[in-house]
Parts: C-alpha cells; sequence; structure tokens
C-alpha cells in the first residue's frame, strides 16, 4: 500500500510534464544542436590525430558515450537544488516538512513522473539517433540489462548527491552559485564532458575514486561493452552500490542534522 | 526632448546601478559563491581544453593557444551580456505574475529601464579570466600588439557582445508569446559553449546554418579572426560589427513589439 501513495506523485508529475509540451520541443531541438557539434568536433580530431583508436575509444564510442552522457544529464537532472533552494528562500519548505513523508521521499517521488516523460521524449530518441547515426555501433545484448540497472544506481547516487548540495543551501541561502559548482563538477568529473579515458594519468586514478564517475562513465561503460567479463561488470555495479549507500546515509544524516537549525523566512 | 539625451540616461543608470549594487551586498555570502561558482566554471572549460590537447597535439589545424585565444575571446564577449542585461532571465516570471506592469509607467525607455535594474557583478570574475587567458595565449602565439591592433580588438570584441545580447534578448522576449522561455534561454544560452570551436570543422550545410541561421560563429570565430590570422581574413569577419549592430537593433525592437502586446495579468 506504500508504494500506491508514492506512484500517485508519479502520475501527478507526468500530468504537469505534459502541460508543458513546448518545452520538449525546445530540449529535443537543444539536443540535436549538441549532437551535432560534438559529432564534427570529435570527427576533426580524430581526423587530426591520424589513428582510427584513441585510449581505446574509437570515434562511435566516443560519440556514443557523449551524447548519451547529456541524454543521461537531461533525464537524471531533477533541479533539486533549484526545487530546494526556491523552497528554503519562500518558506515553502515548511508546508512540505508538515507533510506526513519524509520529505527526501517526497521530493524524489515528486519528480519521477518527470523521470517517465523524460525517458520518452529524450532519452529513447536520443539513444535511437545516436544507434542509427553510428551505424548499429552500440551492442544490442546482455549489456543492456546490466546498463538500465547501472542507470538506476546512477540515479540515486545523483538524487542524494544534489540532496546533499540542496541541503548546504539550508546555511549558504545561495542557489545559482552552489548549483552551478556542483554542475561544473559532476559533468567533467563524471566524463561527461570528456569521456574519461581520455584524462591523463594521475587526474584519471583520483577521477576514478570519486563518486561522480558512478554516474555517467560507470552505465556508459557498461553499455558500450558488447562482452564483457563477468568480474568488471561486478566490479562497477559493486563500486556504483557503494557509492549509492554511502550517498545516501550521508545525505540522510546531513539533512537530519540541518533540519535542527534551519530558519525559514515566513511561509 | 533635451531632458532625455544620453547624460539623462547615464545617470539614471548609475543611481540604480548603486541602489542594485547595494541590496547584493547585504547577501554578501551568495555573492561570493557566485562568483566562485563562475570562476568554477570557466576554470573547467580551460581543463577540458587542456585535456583534450594532452591527447591530440592540434585539432584541424588549429594549436592548443589558438584554441585557448577562442575561448578567452569568447569569454570577454560574454561579459557585458552577463553584466548588463542579467534581468532577462527574469523576464518570464515578471510577465509570468504581472509585476512587468511596473516598468510600463515610468517615462523612460522600457527596455532601458528593465535591463538597467539589474548589474550582475559575477560576470566581472569571468572577466578576469578570459582576459587572462587572452593574454597568455597572445604571448604564446606571438601576434603583435601595436596600439592599431588593440583598437580592433576592442571594436571586434563589441561586436561579439552584441551578437549574444541579441541573441539573449530575443530569446527572453519570447516568454511574452509563450508562458515559459526558460528552455528557449537556456537553448540560446548553451550557444556561449559552442561559440568556442572553430567554424571550420563543420561541413559547408552546418557552417551555413551555424552563420545565418543560428550566428553562433560569430561570437567569437569570425571577430577574432581579424586578430588571430591577420592574413586571412574573410569578408564575414569585416562585416560582422555591421552584422552585430543590426542583430542587435533587430532584437531590441521584437522585445520591444512583445512587450507592447503585454497587457498584464491584472492582479
Amino acid at each position: 500500500m506504500k508504494l500506491k501513495k508514492y506512484l500517485s506523485f508519479t502520475r501527478i508529475g507526468m500530468m504537469e510534464s505534459l502541460q508543458f509540451r513546448l518545452a520538449t520541443v525546445v530540449i529535443v531541438i537543444g539536443n540535436l544542436l549538441y549532437l551535432t557539434i560534438v559529432f564534427f568536433l570529435w570527427k576533426a580530431i580524430y581526423a587530426s590525430s591520424g589513428t582510427d583508436v584513441v585510449n581505446g575509444m574509437t570515434f562511435s564510442d566516443t560519440l556514443i558515450y557523449l551524447v548519451l552522457a547529456t541524454a543521461l544529464f537531461n533525464f537524471m537532472e531533477m533541479y533539486t537544488v533549484w526545487e530546494m533552494g526556491r523552497s528554503i528562500q519562500s518558506g515553502k519548505i515548511v508546508l512540505d516538512l508538515l507533510k506526513p513523508m519524509d520529505y527526501r521521499k517526497l521530493l524524489f517521488w515528486s519528480y519521477s513522473g518527470s523521470f517517465v516523460m523524460n525517458f520518452f521524449t529524450t532519452f529513447l530518441p536520443t539513444f535511437i539517433i545516436v544507434g542509427i547515426v553510428t551505424g548499429g555501433a552500440i551492442p544490442l545484448k546482455l549489456n543492456l540489462l546490466y546498463f538500465v540497472v547501472s542507470v538506476v544506481l546512477a540515479i540515486m547516487i545523483n538524487y542524494s548527491i544534489d540532496f546533499i548540495v540542496g541541503t548546504i543551501c539550508l546555511f549558504t541561502e545561495s542557489i545559482w552559485g552552489i548549483n552551478i559548482m556542483k554542475q561544473v563538477i559532476v559533468l567533467l568529473l563524471s566524463g561527461a564532458t570528456i569521456p574519461i579515458a581520455f584524462f591523463p594519468e594521475p587526474m584519471k586514478t583520483i577521477v576514478l575514486y570519486m563518486p561522480f564517475q558512478s554516474i555517467y562513465n560507470a552505465p556508459l561503460t557498461l553499455l558500450l561493452d558488447g562482452s564483457p567479463d563477468m568480474e568488471d561488470v561486478l566490479m562497477i555495479l559493486g563500486t556504483q552500490l557503494f557509492w549509492c549507500v554511502t550517498m545516501t546515509v550521508i545525505s540522510k544524516l546531513f539533512w537530519k542534522a540541518s533540519l535542527r537549525q534551519i530558519t525559514v523566512n515566513g511561509g | 526632448m533635451k531632458r532625455k539625451g544620453f547624460g539623462f540616461y547615464l545617470r539614471i543608470y548609475i543611481k540604480i546601478l548603486t541602489q542594485d549594487l547595494k541590496s547584493k551586498m547585504s547577501y554578501r555570502a551568495d555573492f561570493i559563491i557566485s562568483t566562485i561558482g563562475m570562476i568554477f566554471t570557466n576554470i573547467a572549460g580551460f581543463v577540458s581544453f587542456w585535456i583534450l590537447f594532452r591527447n591530440f597535439p592540434s585539432i584541424n589545424g588549429w594549436s592548443y593557444h589558438e584554441m585557448l585565444f577562442l575561448y578567452g575571446f569568447s569569454l570577454i564577449s560574454l561579459t557585458p551580456v552577463q553584466c548588463f542585461f542579467d534581468n532577462n532571465w527574469s523576464l518570464r516570471i515578471n510577465v509570468y505574475n504581472g509585476d512587468f506592469i511596473k516598468y510600463c509607467f515610468r517615462p523612460i525607455n522600457l527596455f532601458f529601464y528593465y535591463q538597467s535594474e539589474v548589474f550582475d557583478v559575477k560576470g566581472l570574475g569571468q572577466f578576469a579570466f578570459g582576459l587572462g587567458t587572452l593574454i597568455y595565449s597572445w604571448g604564446k602565439i606571438g601576434l603583435d600588439f601595436t596600439p592599431l591592433i588593440l583598437l580592433k580588438m576592442i571594436v571586434f570584441l563589441i561586436t561579439a557582445s552584441l551578437i549574444m545580447i541579441a541573441l539573449q534578448n530575443a530569446a527572453a522576449a519570447t516568454c511574452f508569446w509563450i508562458q515559459n522561455s526558460f528552455y528557449v534561454m537556456d537553448l540560446v544560452f548553451k550557444f556561449k559553449d559552442y561559440a568556442r570551436y572553430p567554424i571550420t570543422i563543420f561541413t559547408p550545410v552546418f557552417r551555413f546554418v551555424f552563420t545565418f541561421i543560428m550566428p553562433i560563429a560569430f561570437i567569437a570565430y569570425y571577430p577574432s579572426l581579424v586578430i588571430l590570422r591577420p592574413d586571412d581574413v574573410p569578408i564575414l569577419s569585416w562585416l560582422s560589427p555591421l552584422i552585430g549592430c543590426a542583430f542587435f537593433w533587430l532584437s531590441y525592437k521584437f522585445w520591444m513589439f512583445g512587450a507592447s502586446r503585454y497587457n498584464g495579468t491584472g492582479s
């Protein structure tokens, strides 16, 4: 019965995002534009390099990796930091805290509707287009299953990071600055801007020990490998699971500790 | 008519600006965090170039330092739009909740009054970073430095700025027709990230698109060629000051036309 309560939030979220059809069109145009730029930029890069494989990645690999990273970003971006920051500034957060539901869950489930919609309107079309443009370079085997599992874990890690950053807003009352910092760090260190395989050595090792690579690098690595070793798959998913648990615990504890000293102006 | 000359507007602008800065200073933490966030974004752009050129010596005949020059150039040319026209981001909210009506009743130019209300200080951090990058790459490439080149530089930086301002004005003004113009603005805002790549990486069709339909190439590429490759300047580079002025004028007319259609929300 508990799930029914949450699923009603999903339904409302889906209805809400159907209201903004134009926004979807603009996002799709934006994605196509990005796809074009990335395509030509990396084509030029690979043409200048003289070899077909750089750091173990072919041109199609890089293209799939980067474009799907952006698609994943659009799909996973929940504007949690904005939502929390604004509720804190306006005082609306008090109303949400009074509800007989954990705030962390409330926020997540009220976005889950957009997840479903975004999956069909932006992620799936991008996935299909990239598959066609690269001439079927995405292996369609068991790796799709690993990818799905990995994305679910990535969503949870991403949400926990967002929630931690959103909680910081309780103290700073700055939204834009905090959010942009988070976004820049996550996008660069997760490999969404440049695949992690291209990072120079000491940096690469450090980045692989951070939680951010579990958001984009992990699912995309799993997707691109058509016949992976079981060991590698378990290693990647295990790392993700580790970060998922760690970040969830940290975000819960941090929120609990911060809630005690919250000051809300009006409401 | 004399009352509304340039001096009149300048005096008003300074008065409004001081008030805005005073109110910003009361949120000092937000100001500092936003500035750091801005610098973070710029450093991330720098780092991604650095990583890219660790793997590839040149891209399409463009060296690391030439690309940095383009990057620095684009950062500086984006400063005016960030500093002076940031209120465009609030336009849709003002229009939506009815606050926009207050601007319509002032006996001064509506566009001027609206834009004058906000001065975004964090743009100055971007300016400093851009200038540093530009000077560094200038020295590394070994370009000449004469008063004439400096003059050219300033003229073409202003040109580039005008294009970006025009694009943002037009994007913001769409909110007079559609409700949620955030996505349109976000799309145009991303143009700045694409502006840092030389247009020669594209095929002729897309070169045409990015020159005439979505004039991304004018934000940095065409204007900077005058300094960067003075022996081989295409006609479009020389024309860009004219195009910049024309674009700005058109976007102003479009903005004002949208504003004239505004008839309040009745609240």
